[in-house]
Order: C-alpha cells, then structure tokens, then sequence
C-alpha cells in the first residue's frame, strides 16, 4: 500500500531512477525500492530550499562553482545521515547546518590560516547618516529607500562576500537562513554574545559597502530620490 | 514609570537587537514606549528595518543552477549503488 504522495513522488523523480532499480539483479528489489523512497523523501524536502541553500553557500563560498560542490557535498552528507533526522522538524535548518559544516571543515582542511580582520568602526545606521549628508533629514530616508530600491541582487551578494570571514559567516546565516542568534550560535560553535557582536558590526560594514558600491554605481549621485535615473 | 524612559540615545544602543527581537520583554517595552513618543528615532529604526529587509529580499531572488537537482540526483543514485 503506497500512499498516492509517495507514488506521485516515486513517478516524479525521473526515468534515470526507474531504469536504475529495473536493472538491479533479482533478488535485490526490496531494498533498492526502500533506498529509493528514502531519496524520493529526501529529495522532495531539498527541492523546495535548494534556492536558499545555494544562496547561502555563495555567500560561504564566494564563488559559483565551489557552492554548487558545497551544496552536492552536503547533500550528500545529509543524504548519508539522513536516518538521524527528526520526521517533522526543520529540514531546512537541519540541513543548513549540516552545509555550514561541511563548508567549514573543509575550509580548515584547504586553508588552515586565520583571516586577519581588520578593525574598522563603522557607525550604526551608516547609510541614513551618509544620506543626511547630501539630504534634508525629512529626505534621507526617501534617499535611503531608492538606493535599495536600485540595487541588485549581485551587488548585495558582493557587498557580503566583501566582508571579513567572521563577519561573513554570521551575516550569511543570518540573512539567509532568518537565523536567531542562538542558532547561529549553535551552528558555527561560538557563543551568542560573539555572534551578536559580530552581526552588529558586521551589518554595519555592509552599509558602508553597500553606500560604496551604490555611490560607485552612480545610484547616489543626485540628491533627490525619484529624478533622473529610472533603474 | 518616567524614571525609566530611554533616551534617544540609550533606545539607538538597543536598535540592533530590538529589530532582531533579541531584547527581553521588558526592554523591548522600553524601547517601545520611546517610538511610539518619539518620531525621529521611529523613523529611523523603520527605515534600518528597511536596509534588512532589503538585503533579505534580494538574497532571495538567487536561484539555484537549473541542473543542480539533477545533479544532486545522480550523485545520490550512485552513492547508493556504489553502498549496494
Ligand atoms: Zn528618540
């Protein structure tokens, strides 16, 4: 008795299975069918966050093809330890985890030398103080909103991949994933207080280098928001 | 009840962790009472709210590889043959 979810997934997952299974010898059809409804299961919850996932491992990675590696590896990982997940609790959170991991031993293996980060205080609301420089302060925040409003998915990413290691990793998590501090915690092993400082100041250096990269882009330049540029 | 009323100043030191929901109940309630009295720093706690909310919204729109699925597909296929 298949559940009718369970054999739509089973008639989704592609022919490549199917033919797979067919030409496994006799005798063997039990425990293929029950590996293949566990990859089924598996699938059908990365599918749904694989956006996401691979977003967060471009932000870890900072390039395309080591993320796409980061994300099989992972999968693979997860795939392997699978039995240990908890039906019904967070996939996503599970394997995130699991990713950030991945990524981090590997980054020890590959590159055991600690970033130096160097110290640089960058005011809270850093981006509406430079737009109250060039705005009236009743415009700045109007200022502030178009700037976003211009900038592109690619300069953010850079903006995040710009940022020091130990930043980065925090920020990643936290824009990405939507990541309590407590979580974040627990993921990369440091204590809470860390990760907030980390996120505070990291936030912070992304303001600036998002203001940078917008002034660089020309999508500062003309104090009043609305005229000029269209996008 | 005025005696604990942030200042500008002291409500500012709390905005990150008030925009995370990382503060307690009570400093969060604080924090609170300032906005709703003060319009200025109202302002512009909704507008670093708005910075989040960007960065957040754009990092969404990335999309995954079209063939990164199937490609995690195979790779699972074989790890399971190759276990038996
Ligand atoms: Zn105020």
């Amino acid at each position: 008795m298949v559940a009718s979810h369970l054999a739509r997934g089973i008639f989704s997952l592609g022919r490549r299975h199917l033919r797979r299974i067919g030409s496994l010898p006799r005798g063997t059809m039990a425990q293929p069918t029950r590996d293949a409804q566990r990859a089924t299961e598996f699938e059908a919850l990365l599918e749904p966050i694989l956006a996401g996932a691979y977003g967060l491992a471009l932000q870890l990675t900072r390039n395309r093809a080591d993320a796409e590696d980061l994300v099989q590896e992972a999968a693979l990982l997860a795939f392997r330890g699978f039995e240990g997940f908890e039906r019904g609790t967070n996939f996503r959170a599970w394997f995130f985890r699991i990713l950030t991991n991945t990524f981090l031993s590997g980054r020890r293996k590959r590159r055991p030398e600690a970033e130096a980060v160097p110290f640089e205080d960058v005011p809270v609301a850093y981006m509406q103080r430079q737009a109250r420089e060039i705005a009236s302060a009743e415009q700045a925040g109007d200022l502030v909103r178009a700037v976003l409003g211009k900038l592109e998915t690619e300069e953010v990413t850079a903006a995040i991949e710009a940022l020091p290691e130990e930043f980065r990793l925090v920020a990643a998590l936290y824009f990405v994933r939507d990541s309590s501090y407590q979580e974040i915690s627990e993921i990369l092993g440091i204590p809470v207080g860390t990760v907030r400082s980390r996120l505070h100041r990291g936030r912070r250096l992304l303001q600036k280098r998002l203001w940078q990269i917008a002034q660089d882009h020309g999508l500062v330049a003309g104090a009043a928001p609305g005229e000029g540029r269209t996008g | 009840m005025s005696a604990n009323r942030l200042t500008c100043e002291e409500a500012f030191r709390r905005l990150d962790d008030y925009l995370d929901r990382e503060l307690g109940p009570g400093e969060t309630a604080e924090v609170r009472r300032h906005l709703e009295v003060c319009a200025m720093c109202a302002g512009e706690f909704g507008i670093e709210a708005e910075v989040l909310d960007a960065v957040r919204e754009k990092l969404r729109r990335i999309a995954a590889p079209p063939d990164l699925m199937a490609a995690i597909s195979a790779k699972l296929a074989a790890a399971r043959q190759s276990e038996g």
